[in-house]
């Protein structure tokens, strides 16, 4: 009986570890290629990992709640020679071996879906550490014991020696990982790890309370909420629009659209009227750079939009919103927000958004100040239509308003650029006949 | 044909296979390690260890004949009775590859003599004297090293035609030696045949000796020592061809563009190793071999092949044995299930020649490969060391390498007594990031060979105590 390990895949880019939410197997179950053996959480996202071997199931490396980082191992199968326990989705050189006979059957020649060059470290993790990290031999060690990246912890010691404390305190603080930059460029100190204090909290004597651990998706936002506003210096800006032109143009494409059974909501219109917007003022579909102090315009439109869920916040993406018709974006949404409650988004769905639109108006509240979901530089808030009397040419009319909120990132967006866009917004989501205008 | 099954079986039983089985062994693995010639593999038998025999030997017998008399002491008729040095240098070999085998035994470790070849990822087929036999592994680790390489028309028969293991077996001193390759092997061997009588000449392809193998400034000082002994050197030189001339064996060469013809006993071929990764069936099992013959592995010397591990001169330069020995550590605990990267800073590297050499880190210009230009360079010279003087060898100097802004040591270059000895305190220094203060500020014994180490780190920061400091020229590195 040969051993077969199977490793926590690379789910995602960027990905480097995952959750472990459960197992789908048991010790002892016989496996298939590509059946799932369990659930992990990455990345605001539940993945099925799938086995690329078949086998029986001789040991579990995790337990439910654990973190895994990838590449390291998930179980270990018990894999007997005469069955294929050759992965089945990696291409294997379709050679012979030459020249041998061969009696029994044997696996086949396996190729390795990491990169394997000499020396080469990017299938490993922690990756090796790289020759500017000042750290001896044991420090090195220990943080590999401990999965900590040694390249990302800052060294208190001289000539910024990291050492062995320096290690356990990223281990108990959890590293942040800022964006690789190319080597060579100079680089600005990126954020901090352990710069945000982790107090302990301390129950009053006698206090009924009850405590649970900070798992899963609510681990991902409490550490991405804390670090998007630790990077941005966020401000925000409010203001109303009269919709009642947009209530019509919807509710009439409402009766087209249900004839074809698509649900046709405002956040299409909405998104329209930000990317044409966008296109006037290119710094709210941008990023910075802090690594390479560049601030980088995207020519894409790549649109997240926050969706409630029962396990919490998730933002799926509508990648290349700005070349999609409404009723291709709505029956987007209807799949994307489908699957989000269901916990069944991937990875890859909800990555590379370039601006983002919060929309909680239909739970209630005037207005909000979100937070910015860093790389990017500004989300949209919409909030709830109501009827309201305005006074427009001398007299009280009846109109639908509906309350939006501009909350940029104030390093690279200037107040009165801010005014600028959201004016230029609500002159668009005013005029939906207009916005025809803009269409590619 | 039943086939033996282990845990681990490791190919090889050189410095970095005989490990890797060790610790395999230690962490509870059934072990085996298959060997077809000789456990502790070249090194041990017909390499490091001999080797170091003869240059011992060699260099006690021209310290009686040149520094004795110089010390007061007459000794007269010394005479090399080379067949006892044979026998000599043959019992440290035997002792030292006797001691492997105790090792191996008493971890429980299975010794299989034979030639291993695979027949899939999972089964080998070992030829053994009695027969062939089938072996089985979860894990198999590739440890089976490198050999000699061979030029056009100069096929070594290990009688008139040597390579480094036929050099080290000869039954009497050739009068006159043709070296063919100056790197150091040919070096280290054409060195102690001098001091044993040989006349002996260097024919180097390349526009120097031990190119690429140490520091420039070091390999200055063994040349002219080298030239000094009698060694005859010859740059671009290119060995043509060779034949008997009655007693005679001619070397036909093109010395920068002009062609010569050199006279001698034997001939030694020392134009570098190659990765033994021809043999044994690899690119049948579909195992991964890169352009010059290494295997490709990963940091934890994964092949790409998952239950198959490869180590030592098999799978990259540098080809040296305690390179080989750490991996093989390694790849035991990475079997094992334990998180282990190839992550060593520097491998420390010895040239065994008169005065010995010895690195670790980086050269200048490797510093400023690696992007970094502003450094700080000190050297101290033996010379200026009671120890070195008191042992009439005071040939060489320490050199550092340092970044200027943090101190941080980058390399240091010893050329001169012991430097192999000395080599390891700055491994330490490097693997630890230590700063040159840290180095100078450590109290180092007197008199001692040592002193030189702290003293460099001294001359580094421009002030050390026992020579003239001169202000170190910071970018000496423009060649």
């Amino acid at each position: 009986m040969a051993e077969q390990i199977v490793n926590l895949p690379d789910i995602g880019e960027g990905v480097t570890e995952g959750e472990m939410v459960k197992w789908l197997v048991n010790v002892g179950d016989v496996v298939e290629p590509d059946q799932p053996i369990a659930e992990v959480m990455t990345d605001k996202a539940t993945v099925e990992v799938p086995t690329p071997y078949a086998g029986t199931v001789k040991e579990l490396k995790a337990n439910e709640g654990d973190i895994v980082p990838i590449e390291t191992p998930l179980l270990i199968l018990d894999s007997d020679g005469a069955s294929a326990s050759a992965p089945k989705k990696q291409a294997a050189p379709k050679q012979e071996p030459p020249a041998v006979a061969a009696p029994t059957p044997s696996p086949a020649p396996v190729a390795v879906a990491s990169s394997n060059g000499a020396g080469g470290a990017m299938d490993v993790y922690p990756p090796v550490a790289d020759a500017r990290v000042l750290a001896s031999p044991s420090s090195r060690r220990l943080a590999r014991d401990l999965s900590v990246d040694i390249n990302h912890v800052k060294g208190t010691g001289l000539a910024g020696r990291v050492t062995r404390d320096d290690v356990l305190q990223a281990k108990s603080q959890g590293v942040i990982m800022p964006a690789a930059s190319p080597a060579g460029r100079t680089t600005i100190a990126p954020v901090v790890p352990g710069s945000v204090p982790k107090p302990a909290y301390q129950s009053p004597a006698g206090a009924v309370e009850e405590r649970e651990p900070l798992r899963g998706i609510r681990r991902k936002i409490a550490h991405n909420m804390q670090m998007y506003k630790q990077i941005i210096p966020h401000f925000t800006l409010m203001d109303e629009a009269n919709v009642t032109e947009l209530v019509k143009t919807r509710t009439q494409a409402k009766i087209a659209a249900d004839s074809l059974g698509i649900k046709i909501t405002y956040l299409p219109f909405v998104m329209k009227a930000l990317i044409a917007t966008c296109r006037e003022f290119p710094m709210f579909n941008a990023s910075i750079d802090d690594a390479n102090e560049e601030i980088v315009y995207k020519k894409y439109f790549n649109i997240g939009f926050a969706a409630d869920t029962p396990n919490g916040l998730v933002v799926p993406v509508i990648k290349d919103a700005d070349r999609k018709t409404i009723l291709q974006i709505s029956q987007e949404i209807m799949d994307l927000a489908g699957r989000a409650r269901e916990g069944k988004l991937r990875p890859e769905e909800m990555k590379d958004a370039t601006i983002t639109i919060t929309n909680i108006g239909s739970v209630g509240g005037s207005y909000a100040t979100p937070i910015i979901n860093h790389p990017e530089v500004a989300i949209l808030g919409m909030y709830k239509i109501s009827d309201r009397p305005v006074y427009i040419n001398g007299k009280f009319k009846h109109a639908k308003v509906m309350n939006f909120s501009m909350t940029a990132d104030h390093r690279l967006i200037d107040g009165a650029v801010a005014a600028n866009f959201l004016s230029g917004f609500i002159k668009r989501i005013e005029h939906p006949a207009n916005l025809m205008l803009d269409m590619v | 044909m039943s086939a033996e099954k282990f845990d681990v079986v490791v190919i090889g039983a050189g410095p970095g296979g005989y490990v890797a089985a060790i610790r395999s062994a230690q962490l509870g693995f059934k072990t085996a390690v298959i060997e077809r010639e000789f456990l502790g593999g070249v090194c041990l038998n017909v390499g490091c260890i001999p080797s170091k025999a003869m240059i011992s030997a060699a260099h006690f017998l021209h310290r009686l004949e040149h520094d004795a008399g110089t010390m007061g002491i007459s000794v007269s008729g010394t005479k090399l009775d080379m067949p006892k040095l044979k026998a000599w240098k043959q019992s440290v070999c035997d002792k030292m590859s006797g001691g492997v085998a105790q090792l191996l035994k008493g971890n429980k470790v299975t010794i299989i003599n034979g030639e291993a070849k695979f027949k899939s990822v999972s089964e080998l087929v070992v030829r053994e004297k009695a027969g062939e036999k089938s072996i089985t592994a979860d894990h198999f680790i590739i440890a089976t090293g490198s050999r000699p390489i061979e030029i056009p028309g100069f096929q070594p028969d290990e009688n008139d035609v040597v390579t480094s293991t036929g050099a080290l077996d000869f039954e009497e001193v050739p009068k006159r030696l043709v070296a063919i390759g100056g790197g150091y092997i040919g070096i280290e061997i054409s060195s102690y045949l001098r001091k044993l009588g040989s006349e002996v000449v260097v024919l180097e392809a390349g526009k120097g000796l031990l190119q690429g193998a140490a520091d420039a400034d070091c390999v200055k000082v063994v040349e002219r020592k080298l030239k000094k002994s009698g060694v005859i050197v010859h740059t671009e030189a290119f060995a043509q061809s060779w034949k008997k001339q009655g007693k005679d064996l001619v070397v036909t060469a093109k010395v920068k563009g002009k062609e010569e013809t050199f006279k001698c006993d034997k001939i030694l071929l020392t134009v570098g190793r190659k990765p033994n990764s021809d043999e044994m069936n690899l690119s049948g099992i579909g195992l991964k071999i890169d352009e010059r013959g290494f295997i490709k592995t990963n940091a934890q010397r994964k092949t790409n092949i998952p239950n198959i591990y490869a180590i030592g001169d098999i799978c990259g330069q540098p080809m040296l044995a305690h390179k080989a020995s750490h991996e093989g550590v390694l790849v035991a605990e990475v079997i094992a299930g334990q998180n282990r990267v190839y992550d060593a800073r520097t491998v420390p590297a010895v040239i065994f020649t008169d005065p010995e050499i010895a690195s670790a880190g980086w050269t200048e210009e490797e510093c400023k490969a690696n992007g970094y230009h502003d450094l700080k360079v000190g050297k101290f010279p033996f010379g200026a060391n009671g120890k070195a003087v008191s042992l009439m060898e005071t040939d060489g100097f320490v050199k550092m390498i340092a970044d200027a802004k943090t101190h941080r040591v980058f390399g240091v270059h010893i050329v001169g007594p012991e430097a192999s000895n000395l080599i390891s305190e700055a491994a330490l220094a490097i693997e630890m990031g230590a700063c040159v203060e840290d180095i100078a500020l450590t109290i180092h014994p007197h008199p001692t060979l040592g002193e030189t180490m702290m003293e460099a780190a001294e001359a580094t920061l421009g002030h050390a105590i026992h020579t003239i400091n001169r202000p170190v020229s910071q970018t000496s590195a423009n060649a």
